[in-house]
């Protein structure tokens, strides 16, 4: 297991003749994601555009995007690991009775024709949303859809892709991903990056309170973490970067008001499969940008001497 | 030759990453040494004796005590000797240990004894998660010896183990066993939803009804003899597994079948709940 089998979003437009949305809701979601690139377009391998194309929703309720799949599955809410390791099961042949599969909320025959459908497709792609990746399971979840599509390569062509959210979350995982080889969750207290998940990863910092200064760029960690976390985040010295006053503003010791990017301040922003894009800005702000005020804190640190006094010693293997 | 006795006197704010606290180091270290051992405390590199009161010299034994919950990677990688601990301890507790002893009186964080090879660690108390397991990235978890837990257990035990045993007390949250590949787990209290998943070798054996995963298959009720020899092996560190064929026996489950792997669950029932 490892790596992951994905493509960009123009290769979904031209080829993707079968697609999975997993606990995602891009009608109401992502609204442009159904016609630029995965339903309406029309391409040179599909040019019957929608007609060439099937498009299965996997979700817990029938939201507004099951009006445009052609087949919804409704699964019972926690069951989409059990649903997604049955499914590898039956790509292998391996038989799983009736009643174990039924407890999914998805009955044998379904799942039987939609492996079949899936075995014929010439290029299968699967978008995960939160409804997978942030249920009962977590991590392991999406795991279990990227190690999905990783196996369905045996039949035919099948890549998985996240529908990432608000703002330019993927832009900060394929950074830190060139800069330091991890996507998140990462320490650099040795002087040299350290990845693990569970003992890095901010949320579980802030709630074992395990930091003594937090410093926030373009997040609401106040409106979306947990209790604890956010009572950490009141307690130490918080530092807020953001075009609003957000809730972690509030609780913050000090907030900059820095211009949005895209609208005020240029960038780059990562789409959702990993393409950058330009940003150019159609405003003026009186306000400095994110990059500015974190180049201008580094020129005021780069001045106190150095706190690594001997050389790190190095935790032999990864962590 | 005392052991040597290190006593909290000062609370780390944040993490204290202290993998110099093995018996392997404090063997042939003077009082001075140890004292000046370097330990981080976040990014900060700091003497020992900054947070320690140290008594004693060169020796295999070690004991600590105070509330160790922030102190992380205590007997890292030890191959000697034994460390005792009263208190609660941090993370990554026995990582990597290729031999001696670790027992706890308190609880336990996170990856308790990962990627261990060899001894033996006991933990009193609760233990976090992925006890025994590998860390992200790494292909196998722990690769022998035997870790105890009298408490309960956080998710993801022994998770892609290879060989070795874990004995949880208390029960043990979701995906115990996931993607194994050998050795032993004994669940003497349970576990949640979602034990074995996607294992490929090894063995769980659970003393209370589990919720089976639906990609694993009944294959049997038996009393397979190993169970005799592995209950009276760890007989002596307080653990029976039951194999009396008049009283009950186990249910056996193989899988995962979605890997597809070889693995084993055996569940004990007694004769009268069936």
């Amino acid at each position: 297991m490892g790596g992951k089998v994905t493509c960009t979003l123009g290769e979904v437009k031209q080829r993707a003749d079968f697609i999975v949305y997993w606990g995602g809701n891009p009608a109401e979601c992502h609204p442009r994601h159904f016609t630029k690139y995965t339903l309406m377009q029309k391409s040179k391998f599909l040019p019957r555009g929608r007609k060439d194309r099937t498009v299965v929703l996997v979700d817990i309720r029938e939201t507004k995007s099951a009006k445009a799949a052609d087949h919804f599955l409704q699964v019972r809410p926690g069951k989409d690991f059990e649903l997604l390791t049955i499914m590898r099961a039956m790509i292998k042949g391996q038989d799983v009775p009736e009643a174990q599969v039924a407890e999914t909320g998805i009955s044998i025959e379904v799942l039987r024709d939609l492996i079949e459908k899936m075995k014929k497709a010439k290029y299968g792609v699967m978008f995960f949303g939160m409804g997978l990746s942030m249920t009962r399971g977590k991590h392991m979840n999406a795991a279990a859809l990227l190690t999905f599509a990783a196996e369905m390569n045996a039949f035919t062509k099948f890549v998985a892709m996240p529908m990432r959210g608000h703002g330019n979350v993927t832009g900060a995982d394929v950074i830190m991903r060139w800069q330091t080889g991890y996507p998140f969750g990462i320490s650099l207290n040795r002087g040299y990056p350290r990845y693990n998940p569970g003992e890095f990863s901010t949320v579980d910092v802030l709630v074992r309170g395990d930091t003594d200064c937090a410093f926030i760029i373009g997040a609401d960690p106040g409106a979306t973490m947990p209790k604890p976390a956010i009572d950490h985040l009141a307690k130490v010295p918080t530092i807020v970067l953001d075009p609003h006053v957000t809730h972690t503003s509030r609780l913050s010791r000090v907030h900059i008001t820095t211009a949005p990017a895209g609208i005020a301040a240029p960038g780059t922003g990562y789409r959702m499969d990993e393409v950058p894009m330009p940003l150019k800005p159609a405003l003026n702000s009186p306000y400095p940008s994110d990059e500015e005020v974190v180049r201008r804190i580094k020129e005021v640190i780069a001045t106190k001497p150095d706190w690594m006094t001997n050389q790190p010693q190095m935790i032999e293997s990864q962590v | 030759m005392s052991a040597v006795t290190l006593r909290l006197k000062q609370d780390p704010v944040v993490a204290l990453e202290a993998e110099v606290i093995t018996p392997d180091r404090f063997a042939e270290m003077s009082h001075e040494e140890i004292c000046s051992s370097i330990v981080y405390h976040g990014k900060r590199q700091l003497r020992l004796d900054e947070f320690f009161d140290v008594e004693g010299e060169r020796s295999d034994d070690l004991i600590l005590h105070g509330d160790l919950n922030r102190v992380r990677h205590l007997g890292r990688a030890m191959t000697r000797g034994s460390l005792t601990a009263h208190g609660d301890v941090g993370m990554h507790l026995g990582a990597q240990m290729k031999a001696g002893r670790i027992e706890v009186f308190g609880n336990a964080s996170d990856w308790v004894g990962a990627e261990m090879s060899g001894g033996k660690i006991h933990v009193h108390g609760q233990a976090g998660q992925q006890v025994g397991a590998a860390y992200r990235g790494s292909l196998a978890g722990m690769k022998g010896g035997l870790i105890i837990i009298d408490g309960a257990a956080g998710i993801e035990v022994g998770m892609r183990m290879r060989r070795g045993t874990i004995v949880i007390g208390g029960p043990a949250k979701d995906f115990v066993g996931l993607q194994m590949k050998g050795g032993t787990i004994v669940l003497r209290d349970g576990a949640e939803i979602r034990a074995g998943a996607w294992m490929q070798r090894g063995t769980i054996i659970s003393l209370k009804p589990l919720n089976m995963m639906p990609t694993f298959a009944k294959s049997g009720f038996q009393n397979p003899t190993f169970i005799s020899v592995y209950s009276s092996l760890l007989k002596p560190h307080g653990c029976e597994l039951p194999n009396d064929a008049s009283v009950g026996g186990y249910l056996r489950y193989a899988g995962d079948r979605a890997v597809p792997g070889k693995g084993e669950i055996l569940v004990w029932q007694e004769h009268s709940a069936s």
